[in-house]
């Protein structure tokens, strides 16, 4: 029988949040806070926040995941204990920890613990170690396919039980951002600008470009790719098979720090692919489905990791995405009619007509992605509306005033 | 006088202040980010006004700060 395979999706805010459930996400990790590897950046939840995400995750029956893996200082163990106390009043489900504190308070406060990959965990010894008090284990990123089976095997034959008495399960990063440091355990960002990486403050030094040159003589080396530390994006989905095949059972979906219509693209994806290899129905003309709709949101280009056995990284050539589609504001939702499943916005720049691929994002709406069929103004069919104008769209979802509308264009438009 | 202020939301509690300029910064038991002291709370920007004397620890403070959340006004 095949072990049951756990998609784990990020969310930076409650937008993505929604659409973390709405792409089939078995669980959704985040951040509360400062104590996690995104607190420079505004993705973070609030401790306030904690029992209306306990509400939403049992409503839709996904597991809940706060990233609690900083390394700590004395003062910040108050704030970890009530993030860790929050976590158990509100039923959630696990952190995510690195730092020795963090695990022992969970453990001794009954709350399960999911070891951190800024752990490092790179063989079995370790992973043994870690069962007294966790029961997932992300791996190092660094490691291969083999490597990893190895662990997993070796998990079953030596029978390494967690703390709720299973066998240890073991997660990996299946897609998203990687960085050149090993681990995440990255200190170019404190040398350069005191903001370390390994409190959540990364400036992403190795997403710059760089010149190379010769101390000695001055000359500038001549390199054909100047982004010489900048890692392209993990992508598994074209060899899912053998991630499986190698023993892990959950798998990472990387981007707290990315929008709400990449979580939700990303997350269906590797949803459908895990569903696929589970029934036997993965085929190559789905595979090429999927890697389109992956490269539609946020990209630095794909590659395979290390879990293929390359010996070195492969780097972007570009800043930024290379995302082939991009989303552009339109206006704002106004109302939803549910009886004849109308829904009106105001549009407040730009254009819109029919033909038009739309995104509606909102904090309890998710993300709904659909295609202008037909566009009503002052109940008179139009083909378009311009800026400033009120419109209304037949839609099945409901549609909230806390809503935005986006059009969904070519990157290079 | 010179007047220091921190956007104290944004704080991820480093600790660089305190190493620096540990007379007019602690840090908080309570959230484990930085408190501005003897500061008062405008709308989450902590202000506090200053002698002279403490300009050169404030200033590498507000240097130092990762977030670039402390500012330092000479008046």
């Amino acid at each position: 029988m095949k072990d049951k395979i756990e998609v784990m999706a990020p969310a930076g805010s409650f937008e993505a949040f929604m659409a973390a459930i709405q792409g089939g996400a078995d669980s959704i990790y985040f951040g509360v806070d400062q104590l996690n590897m995104r607190a420079r950046a505004a993705n973070n939840f609030l401790l306030e926040d904690l029992p209306e995400i306990g509400r939403i995750a049992r409503e839709h029956n996904v597991k809940t995941y706060v990233t609690l893996n900083t390394i700590l200082y004395d003062h910040d163990i108050s704030i970890m204990k009530r993030i860790i106390d929050s976590i158990k009043e509100n039923g959630l489900t696990a952190i995510i920890a690195a730092d020795h504190a963090a695990i022992q308070y969970a453990f001794t406060k009954g709350v399960e613990v999911h070891l951190s990959t800024q752990v490092n965990v790179t063989n079995l010894e370790t992973v043994k170690f870690y069962a007294m008090f966790s029961d997932v284990i992300v791996l190092s990123r660094e490691l291969s396919l083999k490597q990893i089976k190895d662990i997993t095997d070796g998990i079953k034959r030596e029978n390494v039980r967690g703390p709720k008495g299973e066998l240890v399960r073991i997660e990996i990063f299946a897609h998203g951002a990687l960085c050149m440091a090993v681990s995440g355990k990255c200190y170019l960002s404190l040398h350069t600008a005191n903001s370390s990486a390994n409190r959540g403050a990364c400036q992403q030094n190795c997403r710059r470009t760089y010149k190379v040159i010769d101390l000695e003589d001055g000359h500038e080396l001549e390199i054909d790719n100047e982004y010489i530390m900048s890692p392209k994006d993990l992508c598994t989905i074209n060899f899912l098979d053998e991630v499986i095949a190698s023993g892990v059972t959950v798998l990472k979906l990387e981007g707290r720090g990315r929008a709400p219509e990449y979580v939700k693209t990303v997350t269906k994806c590797y949803r459908e692919a895990v569903d696929a290899y589970l029934d036997d129905t993965f085929t190559d003309e789905k595979l090429q489905d999927w890697m389109n709709r992956l490269e539609t949101v946020y990209n630095r280009g794909f590659w395979s990791g290390y879990y293929l056995g390359q010996k070195l990284g492969e780097w972007t050539n570009k800043h930024g995405s290379s995302a082939t589609t991009r989303k552009i504001f339109l206006g704002k939702g106004v109302r939803y009619f549910p009886k004849v499943k109308v829904a009106e916005f105001i549009l407040e720049t730009h254009k819109l007509k029919i033909g038009d691929e739309i995104l509606i994002i909102g904090p309890t709406t998710g993300v709904v992605e659909t295609t202008i069929t037909e566009i009503r103004v002052d109940d008179k069919q139009v083909d378009e509306v311009g800026k400033g104008i009120s419109f209304s769209i037949p839609l099945e979802e409901t549609i909230r005033s806390s809503d935005k509308i986006y059009k969904v264009v070519p990157a290079n438009d | 006088m010179i007047k220091i202020i921190q956007q104290r939301e944004k704080c991820i509690g480093c600790n660089y202040c305190v190493e620096v300029a540990p007379d007019r910064w602690a840090m908080s038991k309570k959230d484990g980010k930085s408190v501005l002291i003897g500061s008062k709370d405008k709308k989450g920007f902590h202000a506090v006004d200053v002698s002279e004397v403490e300009l050169d620890a404030n200033k590498k403070a507000a240097d130092l700060c990762p977030v670039k959340i402390i500012q330092v006004i000479q008046k």
